[in-house]
C-alpha cells in the first residue's frame, strides 16, 4: 500500500469519527461540558484545601486545570473505544479488518481523531476558566498543554480500542472510562504530593501520569514553563502511548480470525 | 374437576348472551400532521371466528389493533371487545384479550419463564395457579426446556412462541395477533399455525393481521383486506377469490392433434379466449376437476401436451381493488400506479482502495 | 383450555393486584441491574472507587480550623458517596424505564388490566431497593476502613431509610423524562446534571467551606438536608430537626417529581403510542 493510500484512509476514518458528532450533535454536549462541569464543581466544593498548610497557591482553580484536561482527553478516547466496539457488533468493523489497509493505518485513523477532538472540550474548560479568573499560562505554556492533552487522548483512544476489541461490545463501556478517571485522579489532582494521604501517596508518587500533570500545571501554577518541568511529562506520556499502542497493535492483529 | 364445572357454567351463562367478540364502527385514528392511519373502518368479528386483516406494511393494520387493545385512542368512531367499549370500559376490555403484538414485547434479560410467571401476575392470577399455568403453557408451545435460558438467546421463533403463549396465560376470550409469523422460518410458521387452530377449536376469537396471504388463506374464516387505512373487501377467502374469477384451466395441445374440443370442454365450464395458443376453460372446482377434464379430452383423441391450472389468489383480490401487489407491494399490477422506491440506505464511508 | 370469562374484580382485589405488580416490576427492576454489568458500575463501583479517591486525596481537609468534628474525613464522605450512589440509581432506573418504552415491553403492562401507574410505581420499588443496597454496601465499606456510626444501630436504620426514600423521590425525576422522551439517551444525558446538584450541595464538602455561588445555593438545596440527615448518625447524633427537614426535603422532591412522573405518564397514555 502507498503511503498517499495510507493517507486517504487515515483521513477517510478521521471524517467517519467526525460524522458521528454531527450527525447526533445532541449526543456530544454533555461529552464536550462534562469536564468544564465537574471542573467548575470541584473548584468550587474543594477550593478551600489551599488554606491548607503546604498548599502554596492562591487558586485552586487553576490547580485544577491540568487534571480537567486531562480528563476531557480520557472521555474523548473513551468514546472512540466505544464507538469501536459499536461498530464491532453491527459488523461494519469487518469491512475495515478485510481492506488491505495495513493495521497500524487503521490504528492511527481511528486514534488520531480522538486526539484531536480532545481539544474541544480543552477548548470550552480553558475559555471558562480563564474567563473566571484562572492564570495565564502563557504561550509556551499553552502550547505544552495542547501537546499533553492531545497525547492523552491518543493514550486514551488507545487504551479504549484495546479493550473494546478484546470484549467486542459496548458493555465493555464502563472499563473504558474507569480505567481513565482513575489514572487522572491518583496524581497530584485534589493536592500537591505531601498532602494526599496514605495509600494515594504512594500510588502518585509513580503514577507516570502525575508527571504529565505536574508539565501542564507548571503554566497555570508556580514558578513557569521549565525544561526541567517539562521533560518528564513529556517522556511518560510518550512511553505510555507507544506502550498502548502496541497493545492496540497486537489486539487488532489477533481479532483477524 | 368442581372448579372446571364451575367454570364452564359461568362461562356459558355469561356468554350465551354475547355473539359479537369484536365490533367497530367508522374507526378512525388520525396522527399529528393529518395523517389517517386508519380512516373509517367497520368490523364485525363473531365469536369463535379467526378473522385477518390482510395488507401491506403501512396499511393501518397495527394501528387498528392497537385501538382494539385499548393501547391507542380512536380519533373518531367506536369499537367494542367482548362487549366492552375499549374506550369507556378499557379495563374490562384488558381482562378479557390476550395480546402478542408485532414487536415482541420481550426483555432479553428475563427468562421465558420470568416473563409469562410475570404476565400472570398482570393479571392478577393466584401465584400458585399463575406457576401452573405458566409451566402448562410452556409445555405446549414447547419451551420448557429453554425456559429458564434468558430471552435474549432466544431464535425469532422461540419468541414468537414464548409471546403467544404468555399471552394466553389468562386463558382470554379474544386473541389478538399482529403479524404472528413475520420473519419466521417456514417450519416456525407452520407451528404457529397449528397452535392458532387449536385455540381456536377450543374456543378462543383470533383477531390476527399479516401481510402474508398464504397464512389469511389457510387459517381464517373471514379475511379483511386493507390499504391505506380502509378495509376495501372483506369475506371467506374463497367467496372473496370466485369474485375476481373462477379457476383456469390452460391446455396447450400436442402438435398434431385434434384442436375442435369445445364441445368437450364446454361440460366443465365456460370456454374462455385462448391465450397464446392454449385452450382456456373455467373449472369451478378448481384443481379437483382436472383429472375429468383430461378424461374426456383423452376419450374425444385429442392430444394434451400440458395444463396449466390458474387460481385466483388473495393478491388478485387486493389488485382489484387497488390497482397494486399485495406481496412485492413495489411492482404495480399492470397499468397501476407509480411504484414507491424504497428509501436509499445511507452507506458508511468506506476505506478506499487502491 | 377454553377462555374463562373475567367477571369485574372489587376494589380491594384490584389494590392487591396493582401491589402484587408493582412488586413483580420492582423485582425484575433489581434483577435487570444485577444482569446487566454496565448498569451496576455507575451505581456502585465509580462511586466507591470516587469516596476512595477523594478521601485520601483530600483528606487533610479535616485539618481545616472550620471544618467539623469529625473522626475522620471518610466519617465525613460516607454519606456523600451513598446519596451520590443513589441519585445515580434513580437516573439509571429512569434508563430502563426509557429502554422499556423503546422496546415496547411497556405495551405489555399497558395492556393488561393494571393501574397505568404501577409501570412507574414498579420501577421505583426497584430503585428503592437499589438504594437500600447502596446504604448498606456503603456502611459495610466505610465500617471495614476505619470509619464509626457514632449513634449506631438506630442511626444505620436511619440511614437506610433516608437513603432509600430519596432514591425514590429523585428517581421520579429519571422516571417524569423518560415517559416524557421516550429516549434512553435523554435520560442518560441527565448524568452531568445529578453531579451538578451534588457538588451544589454539602455532599462532598462542609456547607461552609464552600465556595460562593455554591455555598449559597447549598444553603437552601434540598439534598443538602438530605445528606445531613444521612451524615450525622455517623458523625454525630440525628438531631429531631434534622430528621424533620431530611424528610421534609425528601418528601419535597418527592411530590414534584411524582407529580412530574404521572403528568407524563398521563399525555403519552392520552397521546398514544
Amino acid at each position: 500500500m502507498s503511503p498517499a493510500a495510507d493517507i486517504a484512509t487515515i483521513r477517510a476514518l478521521v471524517r467517519r469519527a467526525a460524522n458521528e458528532i454531527l450527525r447526533v450533535p445532541g449526543a456530544a454536549i454533555p461529552g464536550v461540558l462534562a469536564p468544564t462541569i465537574f471542573f467548575l464543581g470541584l473548584s468550587a466544593v474543594f477550593g478551600n484545601l489551599i488554606e491548607l498548610r503546604g498548599f502554596d497557591v492562591d487558586s485552586y482553580l487553576s490547580w485544577l486545570i491540568p487534571i480537567s484536561l486531562l480528563q476531557g482527553a480520557g472521555f474523548t478516547g473513551a468514546a472512540t473505544g466505544v464507538n469501536l466496539a459499536r461498530d464491532i457488533e453491527q459488523g461494519w468493523f469487518d469491512r475495515l479488518l478485510v481492506s488491505p489497509a495495513p493495521r497500524p493505518v487503521l490504528l492511527a485513523g481511528l486514534v488520531l481523531s480522538a486526539s484531536l477532538r480532545s481539544l474541544i472540550p480543552a477548548a470550552v474548560l480553558l475559555t471558562v476558566g480563564f474567563a473566571l479568573g484562572a492564570h495565564w499560562p502563557g504561550l509556551l505554556g499553552l502550547a505544552i498543554a495542547v501537546l499533553l492533552v492531545m497525547g492523552m487522548g491518543t493514550l486514551a483512544a488507545c487504551w479504549s480500542v484495546t479493550v473494546a476489541l478484546r470484549f467486542k461490545s459496548q458493555s465493555a463501556a464502563p472499563l473504558m472510562q474507569a480505567v481513565m478517571l482513575v489514572a487522572i485522579l491518583t496524581t497530584t489532582a485534589y493536592a500537591p504530593l505531601e498532602l494526599l494521604t496514605g495509600w494515594l501517596q504512594e500510588v502518585a508518587r509513580y503514577n507516570p501520569i502525575t508527571q504529565v500533570v505536574d508539565a501542564i500545571r507548571q503554566g497555570f501554577v508556580g514558578e513557569g514553563v521549565t525544561l526541567a518541568g517539562t521533560w518528564p511529562g513529556v517522556v511518560a506520556l510518550a512511553a505510555l502511548v507507544a506502550a498502548l499502542a502496541a497493545l492496540a497493535l497486537r489486539g487488532m492483529r489477533r481479532t483477524a480470525y | 374437576m368442581w372448579r372446571h364445572l364451575r367454570r364452564a357454567l359461568k362461562s356459558s351463562a355469561l356468554q350465551s348472551g354475547r355473539v359479537t367478540a369484536i365490533e367497530a364502527r367508522a374507526l378512525e385514528r388520525e396522527f399529528e400532521g393529518g395523517i389517517r392511519a386508519v380512516d373509517g373502518v367497520d368490523l364485525r368479528v363473531a365469536k369463535g371466528e379467526i378473522y385477518a386483516f390482510l395488507g401491506p406494511n403501512g396499511a393501518g393494520k397495527t394501528t387498528t389493533v392497537r385501538m382494539l387493545t385499548t393501547l391507542l385512542r380512536p380519533t373518531g368512531g367506536e369499537a367494542a371487545v367482548a362487549g366492552h367499549d375499549v374506550v369507556a370500559d378499557a379495563g374490562e376490555v384488558r381482562r378479557s384479550i390476550g395480546v402478542a403484538l408485532q414487536e415482541a414485547a420481550l426483555d432479553p434479560l428475563m427468562t421465558g419463564r420470568e416473563l409469562i410467571r410475570l404476565q400472570a401476575t398482570l393479571h392478577a392470577l393466584p401465584a400458585a395457579e399463575g406457576r401452573a399455568r405458566s409451566d402448562e403453557l410452556l409445555r405446549r408451545v414447547g419451551l420448557s426446556e429453554a425456559a429458564d435460558r434468558r430471552i435474549g438467546t432466544y431464535s425469532g421463533g422461540m419468541r414468537r412462541r414464548l409471546d403467544l403463549a404468555s399471552a394466553l396465560v389468562h386463558e382470554p376470550e379474544v386473541l389478538f395477533l399482529d403479524e404472528p409469523t413475520t420473519g419466521l422460518d417456514p417450519v416456525s410458521r407452520k407451528a404457529i399455525w397449528e397452535e392458532v387452530v387449536k385455540l381456536n377449536r377450543e374456543g378462543t376469537t383470533v383477531f390476527l393481521t399479516t401481510q402474508y396471504l398464504e397464512e389469511a388463506d389457510q387459517l381464517a374464516d373471514r379475511v379483511g383486506i386493507i390499504s391505506a387505512g380502509r378495509l376495501v373487501a372483506e369475506g371467506t377467502p374463497a367467496a372473496l377469490k370466485a369474485e375476481v374469477g373462477l379457476p383456469r384451466l390452460e391446455i396447450t395441445l400436442a402438435e398434431g392433434s385434434p384442436t375442435d374440443c369445445a364441445h368437450v370442454l364446454s361440460r366443465f365450464g365456460e370456454q374462455l379466449p385462448a391465450k397464446d395458443g392454449a385452450l382456456v376453460v373455467e373449472l369451478p372446482q378448481g384443481a379437483a376437476g382436472i383429472a375429468p377434464v383430461v378424461r374426456a379430452l383423452d376419450e374425444a383423441g385429442v392430444l394434451v401436451e400440458s395444463l396449466d391450472l390458474h387460481e385466483p389468489s388473495l393478491d388478485d383480490v387486493f389488485v382489484e381493488q387497488t390497482g397494486r401487489h399485495l406481496e412485492g407491494a413495489e411492482q404495480p399490477a399492470a397499468g397501476g400506479a407509480e411504484p414507491v422506491a424504497p428509501p436509499a440506505a445511507g452507506e458508511p464511508e468506506a476505506a478506499p482502495r487502491t | 383450555m377454553s377462555p374463562r370469562s373475567a367477571s369485574e374484580p372489587g376494589p380491594a382485589a384490584r389494590l392487591l393486584a396493582n401491589l402484587r405488580v408493582i412488586g413483580a416490576l420492582g423485582r425484575r427492576s433489581v434483577a435487570q441491574t444485577f444482569r446487566r454489568p454496565q448498569l451496576m458500575a455507575p451505581i456502585l463501583i465509580f462511586p466507591t472507587i470516587l469516596l476512595a479517591i477523594q478521601t485520601a486525596g483530600a483528606g487533610r481537609a479535616v485539618d481545616l480550623p472550620q471544618f467539623p468534628e469529625v473522626n475522620g474525613f471518610l466519617d465525613f464522605m460516607l454519606a456523600g458517596a451513598m446519596i451520590q450512589a443513589t441519585l445515580l440509581a434513580g437516573n439509571s432506573g429512569g434508563i430502563a424505564l426509557a429502554v422499556d418504552l423503546e422496546i415496547g415491553f411497556a405495551d405489555r403492562l399497558f395492556a393488561a388490566p393494571v393501574s397505568r401507574y404501577s409501570i412507574i410505581l414498579g420501577r421505583l420499588a426497584g430503585t428503592a431497593a437499589l438504594g437500600a443496597l447502596t446504604a448498606v454496601w456503603f456502611i459495610v465499606i466505610g465500617l471495614a476502613f476505619g470509619a464509626t456510626i457514632e449513634q449506631g444501630v438506630p442511626g444505620v436504620v436511619m440511614m437506610i431509610l433516608f437513603v432509600s426514600l430519596s432514591a425514590i423521590a429523585f428517581g421520579g425525576i429519571g422516571a417524569a423524562v423518560a415517559l416524557r422522551s421516550g429516549s434512553a439517551s435523554v435520560v442518560q444525558g441527565l448524568f452531568p446534571i445529578v453531579f451538578v446538584i451534588l457538588f451544589l450541595s454539602n455532599a462532598f464538602f462542609p456547607a461552609n467551606l464552600l465556595l460562593e455561588p455554591a455555598k449559597t445555593i447549598a444553603e437552601y438545596n434540598p439534598l443538602t438536608f438530605i445528606v445531613d440527615g444521612v451524615r450525622e448518625p455517623v458523625v454525630g447524633s440525628l438531631t429531631p430537626a434534622s430528621f424533620a427537614e431530611a424528610l421534609g426535603s425528601i418528601a419535597l422532591v418527592g411530590a414534584i417529581s411524582l407529580g412530574l412522573s404521572a403528568l407524563a405518564l398521563r399525555r403519552r397514555v392520552r397521546l398514544g403510542g
